[in-house]
């Protein structure tokens, strides 16, 4: 439910990033009327999909599933049902933002910048971590559960949050929140300062930034060093993770509307790698 | 303040040990050095489980009324000045070096809090001496003369806590000793003192049941929040928190924060060894 509701919070489609949607539903023949689509995707593929079809493929190549949510978000529920094959070929898409598909006819390029989430539960039955259910699960089962999802995946995914069975009347009553329309407008105005940032690196937003962009726009003061590199000490994290953690504090900076990314951003960021704390995957 | 010898506020049970200092110099309430006391000693590199038993103990004791003497050093030592504090009892430092050099500078912050709780630093060098490894030894004849006995809580195989020992056995006291695993290498010499006929002690009543001659008087416990080397923004989280799990939503609703506040300051309560998340994105105080 909570990653459907996402959708609600994107920011608005460019016109360039609706043109190049549309291309892809087009070449696909997946348009369903005429015209440029205006909304962001949302492709959330069953777990039995196989391959050809998430990643594209077949005699003369079509784009797959990550290529149609491309600008949009890539959703897959209980993400340890999928294959492991599955899994890991949508390691290098996810990273490069694109795919390529091979064939002796020529080289297939399809872009893929999406935003990739995953939900799973905590063990096979669920109750782990669970204060009222018991886990019924033995250590073993939930370890291999949680090693269905490999290192490198986990790696590449930036935030990894846990949400707890939510009890109504008791936690939401109280608790302010924020409608998602008041969270898009500020979705939006983040967006815009990193077009701005950007404007001439050819590039939207922060997920973009390669390692060098990185180095220059994600200068850390000292303080947040040091937490840095205790978390890195202590949570023994890759380098991959380094720059994800980066990434993921300079758009926290910049919902905040901040010029730079202050340590409390960065303790912020490292505390959504919870797998790499808890799991030692 | 200095006390000498012959001063009438020296402390009774030191002037009774066979080198006693011939002067003290102090910083705090000196009125607390007669009261019944226990020192509690330990190695500096100590386990989780010492940790645990070292809280435990000091708890209890501190619920006896019974004041905690120790060095100040990391380790056991720390833990059971910082856990006397935290149940409202009063506790004695004795350093290995002048009061004005405080050992190690790590724990200054815990030589403030012990004052700021009625508590006491005792030094028998002058207020600039430095502390080196011959002090170390020397003042545990202190630590164990101001107390009605000594209680070892993890100790390896070579340890100035054995000369804590020594000295207490000197000068008649009884030695407590806490059981370890034999595996635990920090348990060498607890397991060794208790073969050779230290006290083994399993709970608090039976350090006070080898006292039957001192009356002490059980007090209700009021927990202190005391916060050591922690910045003030993270107070707020850190006071939620306690022994029991508690879940995020559940700690975002109590402190009154946005999530991504309480998400960065567990983060860095985390980062520092004070708290630790469990499955379920539950939080506990934590085991340092």
């Amino acid at each position: 439910m909570l990653a459907k509701r996402l959708k609600t919070i994107l920011p608005e489609l460019s016109i360039e990033e609706a043109i190049e949607i549309t291309k892809i539903y087009s070449i696909s023949g997946e348009l369903k009327k005429d015209g440029l689509i205006t909304n962001r995707p949302f492709r959330m593929p069953h777990h039995t999909i196989p391959l050809n079809t998430i990643i594209g493929g077949g005699k003369i190549p079509k784009p797959g599933e990550i290529s149609l949510a491309h600008y949009g978000v890539l959703f897959l529920d209980e993400i340890p049902e999928y294959s492991r094959n599955i899994l890991e070929a949508l390691r290098e898409p996810l990273e490069n933002k694109e795919i390529i598909i091979n064939r002796l006819s020529g080289n297939y390029v399809f872009p893929c910048n999406c935003i990739f989430i995953a939900s799973m539960n905590p063990c096979p039955c669920g109750n782990y971590g669970d204060e009222e259910k018991e886990c019924k699960c033995t250590q073993l089962e939930i370890h291999k559960y949680l090693k269905k999802i490999s290192g490198p995946l986990l790696d590449r995914i930036d935030m990894h949050i846990e949400v707890k069975r939510p009890k109504y009347e008791k936690l939401f009553a109280k608790a302010k929140s924020e409608t998602s329309l008041e969270m898009r407008d500020r979705v939006n105005i983040a967006r815009e300062i990193q077009k701005k940032r950007y404007k001439n690196y050819n590039i939207y937003s922060n997920s973009e930034l390669n390692s060098k962009m990185i180095e220059e726009f994600c200068k850390l003061d000292g303080k947040s060093q040091i937490i840095l590199e205790k978390a890195f000490e202590k949570l023994k994290l890759s380098a991959r993770a380094y720059g994800k953690i980066l990434k993921v504090a300079r758009t926290i900076a910049d919902l905040e509307e901040k010029e730079n990314i202050e340590y409390r951003h960065i303790a912020e960021a490292i505390q959504y790698r919870s797998f790499d704390k808890k799991y030692d995957n | 303040m200095i006390i000498e010898y012959c001063s009438k506020l020296y402390p009774e049970k030191l002037r009774k040990i066979e080198n006693p200092p011939s002067r003290l110099y102090v910083l705090g309430n000196e009125k607390i050095l007669n009261d019944n006391a226990i020192s509690v000693v330990g190695s500096r590199t100590n386990t989780r489980y010492g940790e645990k038993m070292c809280k435990l103990f000091t708890k209890g004791l501190v619920e006896y009324n019974i004041n905690i003497i120790s060095g100040l050093a990391i380790g056991i030592d720390e833990i059971a000045h910082k856990t006397c504090l935290e149940n409202g009892g009063k506790t004695i430092a004795v350093l290995p070096s002048g009061l004005n050099n405080i050992y190690p500078s790590k724990n200054k912050e815990l030589a403030k809090e012990i004052l700021n709780n009625g508590g006491i630093l005792i030094s028998e060098y002058e207020p600039n001496t430095e502390a080196n490894s011959k002090k170390f030894l020397e003042r545990n004849r202190i630590v164990a003369g101001l107390g009605l006995g000594t209680l070892v809580v993890e100790a390896g195989y070579r340890s100035g806590t054995r000369v804590t020992v020594k000295y207490t056995v000197e000068q008649g006291k009884k030695v407590f000793c806490i059981p370890s695993n034999l595996d635990n290498i920090k348990g060498k010499s607890t397991n060794e003192l208790i073969r050779k006929g230290a006290i083994l002690v399993t709970k608090v009543d039976e350090i006070i049941e080898e006292y039957k001659d001192i009356e002490f008087t059980k007090k209700e416990i009021v927990h202190k929040d005391i916060f050591l080397n922690i910045p003030k923004e993270l107070h707020n989280i850190y006071k939620i928190l306690n022994e029991k799990p508690k879940d995020m939503n559940e700690i975002i609703l109590l402190s009154g924060e946005s999530v991504n506040e309480v998400n960065y300051k567990l983060m860095l309560l985390e980062m520092e060894g004070l708290i630790k998340e469990l499955p379920g994105q539950r939080y506990i105080k934590g085991i340092n």
